[in-house]
């Protein structure tokens, strides 16, 4: 289990004077892609670089790739592909020779990483454009090319810091689902900061929620987006008859006009629903099963539940008065 | 008439060797049948396929990164061979005009020992063959090469090596892999200093050297000579070095490469020409010290032996004045380096 983990922290603290950057992180990453998110401030620059092994930790302790971030950042940096949220290349220098120098810059052979340059170009999907100059370059183009840098070593593990940031919908989808290939066809690990919950859905399996620099949750998206499944009514007649009676079953009833959502909790809720309607003579139009956005439980773990859970299981055992992910105040979501 | 009557016919009026005649022309263009007919005879391209364009597939790569040595080699490779071809880093086409220019222009007291030499002119030889005073100027000489010559090259050179990774984020591309900052600073200066040194140091090499092969030059003279062509060489990399140091540490804290190049000159020439004002019409010398040229000119005629130009002070503290300004210079350059970003610049 422990060959498993790429990134491993104990208690990793970074203070800048009395500011405390990151505090006490226990973190366990597995193989894989991993989701790492946080609001503007909550840490995530931070624990890249620290990963990256160039700020020396205040405290605590860490390995990523089994080596040691306070003494082996070298080696580290050798071993993973770092691409930067920010521009980092050269627009006067053409792609295939700026990913070329990337991989000299790691140590390869300029021979050897002129050849790998021309591969990871292909596979970004900028084989036909890798002599442009990077200055010619849209932005999915210019993202693409440092893609090719951070892979041009084959590392791996791929630090991937905001990947589709300010990419049109189609670039998106394309630097998604290369990293995703990645992922997948290639048997790497990613790790990719995003505020974007759609991407980190789409490509990761795990997650890990940084805020003011602690650490609010990890565990596996399956199992976050598990504890708040619900299903979606649209009722027509005896809604407030319906949700009463709902509700005297013991059934988690959220209602906004026709709308109610009720958690599903148990295997039957879906007939328990229909025998209530049939009970109040309430009409059912529509129902479906309603499955919360990573967005709506980044929100509700923030608002809701803080800093404190650690893991996707603690998050699965909290009350269901803390998941009221969505629902208006006058309704009893919000803050719980 | 029946089905089978019907379809024979109209099967035989499509085949290929049949007749046009104003039916089957009508039934081409309007298809005026009931749709009930076997197409099969009018099937003619083969099915269609999607294709494949592109298929993305991760190619691993099982290869060996060589050690610190390599990567170093690596930075200054890419600034170096920048100058001479495409594929390294893009050094502008006025800049590599300029540095051909100052080669060419560096190599005038070269020239002129040639010709000097081919003709046998022993006026024109007194003037441009290699002497105390001559070499001094091909390094230290104030007009034209170190007002037109070397300070630009220097700030056209420094301009950009550090601040445009500021600029585009470049640094990120370093920091993020097992390069140090002491290697990262370290290479681009040698770099730097390498481009001026095959302008200063290879030309007054040329130019000893087209002395000894002209003018036949035996080892007397040559044992004779060559302490001060050294002092002159130690001279030229103090200068090197003096100016690469205070140009990379104005690089460092700017974004642009305007501000790096315009504030090298001005320090260069500025204090030269406010010390000159000022010794001009109070008589004292002593802002001299603030100038890293006239620092550097006083060392240099002192070491190579020529008759000094700064009366009222001692050469040691020309040299403590550029061991300060280099000093400075260092200091400001680690701690701006120390302080680039490798997630956010």
């Amino acid at each position: 289990m422990q060959d498993d983990l790429i990134i491993k922290t104990t208690n990793l603290t970074k203070s800048y004077g009395p500011h405390v950057a990151l505090s006490k992180l226990n973190l366990s990453v597995p193989k894989g892609a991993t989701g790492l998110l946080g609001p503007n401030g909550a840490g995530k620059s931070t624990f890249l670089k620290t990963i990256l092994g160039l700020i020396q930790t205040t405290e605590g302790e860490g390995t990523v790739l089994g080596l040691d971030i306070r003494t082996k950042g070298d080696e580290i940096r050798s071993r993973i592909g770092y691409m930067p949220e920010y521009d980092s290349l050269n627009p006067e220098m053409e792609a295939i020779h700026q990913v070329r120098y990337s991989g000299e810059l790691l140590g390869m052979n300029p021979t050897i990483a002129l050849a790998r340059a021309h591969e990871t170009l292909q596979y970004v999907g900028l084989g036909e454009q890798r002599y442009r100059n990077i200055g010619s370059y849209s932005t999915g183009m210019k993202q693409a090319t440092k893609l090719a840098c951070a892979l041009i070593h084959d590392p791996e593990l791929i630090i991937a810091d905001e990947p589709s940031n300010g990419l049109d919908i189609s670039a998106r989808d394309y630097m998604i689902d290369t990293l995703t290939n990645t992922v997948q066809s290639g048997n790497r690990s990613v790790l990719m900061a995003s505020h974007l919950m759609d991407d980190v859905e789409r490509v990761c399996d795990n997650f890990i929620l940084l805020h003011k620099g602690k650490l609010a949750a990890q565990g596996r998206i399956e199992d976050l987006k598990a504890f708040d499944r619900e299903i979606e009514i649209h009722v027509w007649g005896g809604a407030s008859r319906l949700e009463d009676a709902m509700a005297k079953k013991g059934m988690s009833v959220r209602r906004e006009g026709r709308v109610m959502r009720i958690l599903h909790e148990q295997e039957d809720t879906t007939s328990l629903i229909l025998s209530c309607a049939a009970e109040v003579g309430a009409q059912i139009r529509r129902m479906h099963e309603y499955e919360a956005s990573l967005e709506d439980l980044f929100l509700s773990i923030m608002e809701n539940l803080g800093y404190e859970v650690k893991s996707s299981e603690d998050l699965l055992g909290t009350p269901v008065q803390a998941r009221k992910v969505d629902a208006p105040g006058h309704m009893g979501g919000g803050s719980a | 008439m029946t089905t089978q009557e019907e379809t024979l016919p109209q099967q035989v009026e499509f085949a290929a060797e049949a007749p046009v005649t104003g039916k089957v022309r009508l039934e081409a263009a309007w298809g005026s049948t009931e749709g009930d007919e076997d197409l099969s005879v009018t099937m003619s391209s083969a099915p269609k396929s999607d294709g494949q364009i592109f298929k993305q597939q991760y190619k691993p790569w099982n290869g060996e990164l060589n050690p610190r040595w390599m990567r170093n080699w690596a930075i200054l490779r890419h600034h170096l061979l920048g100058v001479f071809k495409k594929g390294h880093r893009p050094w502008g086409v006025p800049i590599r005009l300029y540095l051909l220019v100052v080669f060419v222009a560096s190599l005038s007291d070269v020239g002129m020992t040639l010709v000097s030499g081919l003709i046998g002119d022993s006026g024109l030889h007194s003037v441009w063959g290699v002497s105390r005073d001559n070499l001094y100027a091909h390094v230290l000489g104030f007009f034209p090469r170190n007002m037109l010559y070397y300070p630009v090259v220097a700030a056209l050179l420094v301009g950009g090596v550090i601040s445009e990774d500021r600029q585009h984020g470049t640094s990120a591309l370093y920091f993020s892999r097992p390069i140090t900052r002491f290697d990262y600073v370290g290479m681009k200066f040698i770099s730097v200093a390498m481009i001026q040194g095959l302008l200063i140091l290879v030309t007054l090499a040329l130019y000893y050297f087209a002395e000894i092969a002209t003018m036949g030059r035996g080892w007397a003279w040559i044992i004779d000579t060559f302490p001060m062509f050294l002092a002159t060489v130690f001279s030229a990399l103090l200068l090197i070095f003096t100016y690469t140091s205070i140009g990379l540490s104005l690089s460092s804290v700017s974004k642009g490469k305007f501000f790096p190049g315009i504030a090298l000159l001005s320090i260069i020439l500025g204090t030269k020409v406010l010390a000159f004002i000022v010794a001009n019409l109070f008589d004292r010398e002593i802002l001299y010290l603030l100038s890293p040229y006239d620092c550097l000119a006083h060392v240099g005629q002192a070491i190579i032996g020529t008759q000094p130009t700064y009366d009222q002070y001692s050469w040691t503290w020309s040299l403590a004045s550029l061991v300060a300004m280099n000093g400075v210079a260092l200091y400001v350059l680690s701690t701006r380096v120390s302080s680039m970003e490798v997630t956010r610049e």
